[in-house]
Formats: C-alpha cells, structure tokens, sequence
C-alpha cells in the first residue's frame, strides 16, 4: 500500500510538472501573439446628420410618422436626432 | 387456442416489473427521486441532475430493458456515445463556442492558476490509492478534482468505466455545490485586505489573437499530450466558430442546440449505468468522500498560488482569482466575485477571474490528458501496481524515479 502511495505520488509530482510546462509555454506564446499582433481600435462607424445628406429628410419623415403610430404619440412630441446605418 | 382466465391473469402479473423489483432497485429508485427533487427543488445542475436522475429512474425498473447493460435497449444505444467517448468531446465542442478568451488572453499569466488548481486532482489520486483503488481507478477518481463533468466522464469510461455512475454523480454534484464549498475556503485562506485588492482594467485583445489562439493550442497541446485530441481539439473547434466570424450558423447551432440534445443524451446515458449493482458499493462513498476532498485541495491549490502571484506582483492580483482555476465555469469566476464584492461592494472581479476559470478547462483537460497518455494504452486488463513495481522498489525520489514510473507504464 505505501508503495503504491509512493507511486501516486511520483505520477502527480511528474503531472503537475508537465501542466506547469504545458500551461507556461502557452503564456510564452500567447504574449508572442499579442506582442505580434497588437489590438487596433475599430474604424468609427459613420454616423449620419439627419439634416446634411439630401433623401435623409423623407427616410426620417417615414421613420417618424411610423414610430408616432406605433407609440400613439403626435409627430412632433420627439425628435429622431441621428440614422446610423450598419 | 385455449383461453384460461386464471393462467392468463397469472402470467399477466408475472410478467409486471413488481414481481421482480427487489431491494436494490428500491434504493436505486429512492436515489433517482433524490437527484430529481435536488434538480427541480433545489436547482442543483438540473439541466444534468433531472435527465440523470430520469434515467437512473429508468434503468432500475425491472423488466424495462433500460439499462446501459441492457444489450439493444434504448439507453443502451446512449451509452454508445460515452462508452466509445463521443459524447463528452461534442459537449466539448458547445462549451468552447460558449467560452470567451478575452479574460485570459489580456491576462495569460493567469493560466498558472488554472495550472495550480490542478492539485486537487493528484492529492485526491493519492488518496484514492491510499484507500485501495488501482492507479487507473484512482486517476478516473482525481479527476473529479478538475471540476469539469465531460472531462470526468471521458476519463472514467476511458479509464474505469465501472465507476463511471458515481464519478459522474460526483463530479455534476459539486459543480453545483461550488457556491457552498469555495467560500469558506477562500475567506480561510485570505486576509480582508487581499479579498479587497482591485485588479486593473483587462486590455483589449485583437480579433486576429482570438482566431489565431484556439489553432496554436490545439498545435501545442495535442502534439505535447496527443490522448487530450478529443477533448481539446473539439473544445478548440467551437472557439474557432465563435471567433472566426464566418460559421455563425455552426456557432449557434453548437452553443445551444447541439450541447443541449447531447447533454441529454450523456445525462440519460450516465443515469441509465446507475444501476444497484454498480451503485450500491462502498466505493460509492469512497468516492463521494474523496470528491469533496478533491474540489476542496483544487479551490485551495488556486488560492495560494494567487497568493504567491499577489506577493509577486506587489499586490496587483486578488488571490480570489485564484479560486476560479478549477474550471466549473462560470460559477466559479461567479464565487471569486461574490465573495470579493462582499468584502468590498465596488470590487468587480468577474472578469478577471474569467481568466483563470476557461485555464481550469484547459489545465484539467491537459490533466486528462496526461492520465490518458499514462494509463490509457493499458486498457483494463493491466493491473497499473504490476507495472510500477520497478518504482515500488526505488525509495528515492527526483527525477530519476519518475523517469522509472514513465518507463515502467511504458512497458
């Protein structure tokens, strides 16, 4: 019994040593990647003026009066600022 | 043909399951409704606990052929799936397309703590050596101690397949537990000031780093330990479907309906070997002893070692972290959280201890992995002590010694 205890404990001491290898080599290589391949901010999304571009006014008369229907409110009780397009 | 209203009655009540209940399958029975009432009542893993209970419901009613022993019953065709180990890998496979790098990419240094956390494996291998297990039992039983049910289910049918039923009750049981268990462990651990300890904020990680990952794991660890290919790799597949951004089918396919019909299917099946005859046995409560003893050393092993960074790093890492790395995810990563916003309600350690909890799913599977590469050629047939006795005879300790295990496994 004390033999295979000191089995076991040879099996887990070698164990533990390969995931301490295994795991510290895949630090070494995840610090390569981010290293090689830093992070870059997205590209803003294009955000649309409701005023400036012309055949925005009749998407956001549509818009508006939909949404005026739907909630039961009059037109001019708010305000679409802004059409993001994706 | 003659028609006799008392022999035809007679047959009739000899051939209902009630003739042949015997007292075994009462208690099997009793222990079905015991996982149902923890899984409905309780919310105890129930999406695992109610089909395994069901199903062990269905195999200890006579005469159901429900069994996984029963050649050509239903559940029998399930176990299939865990018996050739299909299962456990394409659960696998829905766990990665859940699972998030980011934590642990912005913070690799974290894996240690999944890797630390494994301790809870091997003093739990000794321990069910020291209480008569062979050495293949003993490392189906350790792995309890990685917190991470599929993994556990691959290495006991792989390993020990005749204690898959108790493992599997194990393993689910204090996955759900963990909420109970860690706590007082962790607050035993450390100090009101550590518990306090604010991490930095992660930084952001390239897209390209998250694609890239999952490929050179898969290269590194599946050529280093090539028994942890099924579980790794497929674990690795669906992170590749969530990150690439071109398979959002395949990725949402595998992230809800494929490890629900699965977990189904695994659940039912491990139910289904639930039966008297496998369950009923003092190893039973060998191993749900030493199950507890296993998710405590791991909670333990992840805690100081998130000490020892905490010291390192000049206070920059709460050693709460540290208790994550035994994988159940997310509910662990949930604990260290919870107990640091008790000890400091503007503390958010979610994230950062999400590092270490997806290095507890690589760390025991690589675990499972050497376990596979040391015992898995050996089959059942084998007898592990036999082949260590060369050790057995060698007292000194170092290198050499373990080189001698490797050698005589080999052989």
């Amino acid at each position: 019994m004390e033999v295979s205890v000191l089995a076991a404990v040879n099996v887990s001491i070698l164990a533990m040593t390969v995931i301490f290898v295994v795991l510290t080599i895949l630090i070494f290589t995840i610090q390569m990647l981010v290293k090689f391949i830093p992070y870059e901010e997205p590209a803003a999304s294009q955000k649309v003026s409701t005023g400036s571009p012309s055949g925005q006014d009749d998407q956001v008369a549509v818009i508006t009066a939909t949404l005026a229907a739907h909630m039961g409110k009059r037109p001019d009780e708010f305000r679409i600022v802004n059409i993001q397009s994706r | 043909m003659e028609f006799s209203f008392g022999a035809s009655a007679s047959k009739i009540i000899h051939s209902t399951g009630f003739s042949d209940l015997a007292g075994g399958d009462l208690i099997m029975i009793a222990v079905a409704c015991t996982l149902v009432y923890l899984a409905i009542w309780k919310k105890f893993e129930p999406l695992l606990l109610l089909p395994m209970g069901f199903g062990c419901l269905l195999a200890n009613l006579p005469l159901s052929m429900m069994a996984a022993t029963d050649s050509g019953g239903l559940l029998n065709f399930f176990y299939q799936g865990v018996k050739h180990e299909i299962l456990p890998p394409i659960i696998f496979m829905g766990v990665g397309a859940l699972t998030d790098f980011g934590p642990l990419l912005a913070n690799p240094t974290t894996l240690l703590l999944g890797a630390a956390a494994q301790i809870g494996v091997y003093t739990t291998l000794i321990g069910a050596v020291y209480l008569g297990f062979n050495m293949q039992e003993a490392a189906a039983i350790g792995i309890i101690g990685g917190a991470d049910g599929p993994t556990s289910i691959f290495i006991a049918s792989k390993l020990a397949p005749h204690l898959l039923a108790p493992i599997a009750v194990a393993a689910y049981s204090y996955m759900s537990l963990v909420p109970l268990i860690q706590p007082p462990i962790m607050k035993l651990l450390t100090t009101e000031e550590e518990r306090k300890i604010k991490m930095a904020q992660l930084k952001p990680i390239s897209q390209t780093v998250k694609i890239v990952f999952p490929v050179v794991v898969t290269f590194v660890c599946c050529l280093l330990l090539p028994g942890v290919t099924p579980l790794l790799g497929m674990f690795m597949l669906g992170n590749l479907f969530r990150e690439s951004g071109v398979t959002q089918r395949l990725h949402e396919t595998t992230e809800t309906h494929l490890i629900n019909i699965m977990t189904i299917m695994l659940a039912l099946s491990v139910g289904s070997s639930m039966t008297g005859d496998s369950f009923l046995r003092l190893e039973t409560i060998k191993i749900i002893v030493l199950g507890l003893l296993a998710f405590g050393f791991a909670t333990a092993g992840g805690l100081i070692f998130g000490k020892i960074m905490c010291k390192m790093s000049g206070g920059k890492v709460n050693p709460l972290i540290g208790s994550a790395g035994v994988s159940a995810v997310p509910m662990a990563a949930r604990v260290s959280q919870k107990v640091g916003a008790d000890a400091d309600s503007s503390n958010f350690l979610l994230m950062h201890a999400m590092g270490p909890n997806v290095a507890g799913v690589i760390g025991s599977a690589v675990a499972a992995g050497i376990f596979v590469s040391l015992f898995g050629d050996m089959g059942g047939a084998a007898d592990t002590h036999a082949a260590l006795a060369p050790v057995i005879g060698n007292p000194e300790p170092g290198i050499q010694a373990l080189a001698t295990v490797v050698d005589a496994i080999k052989q």
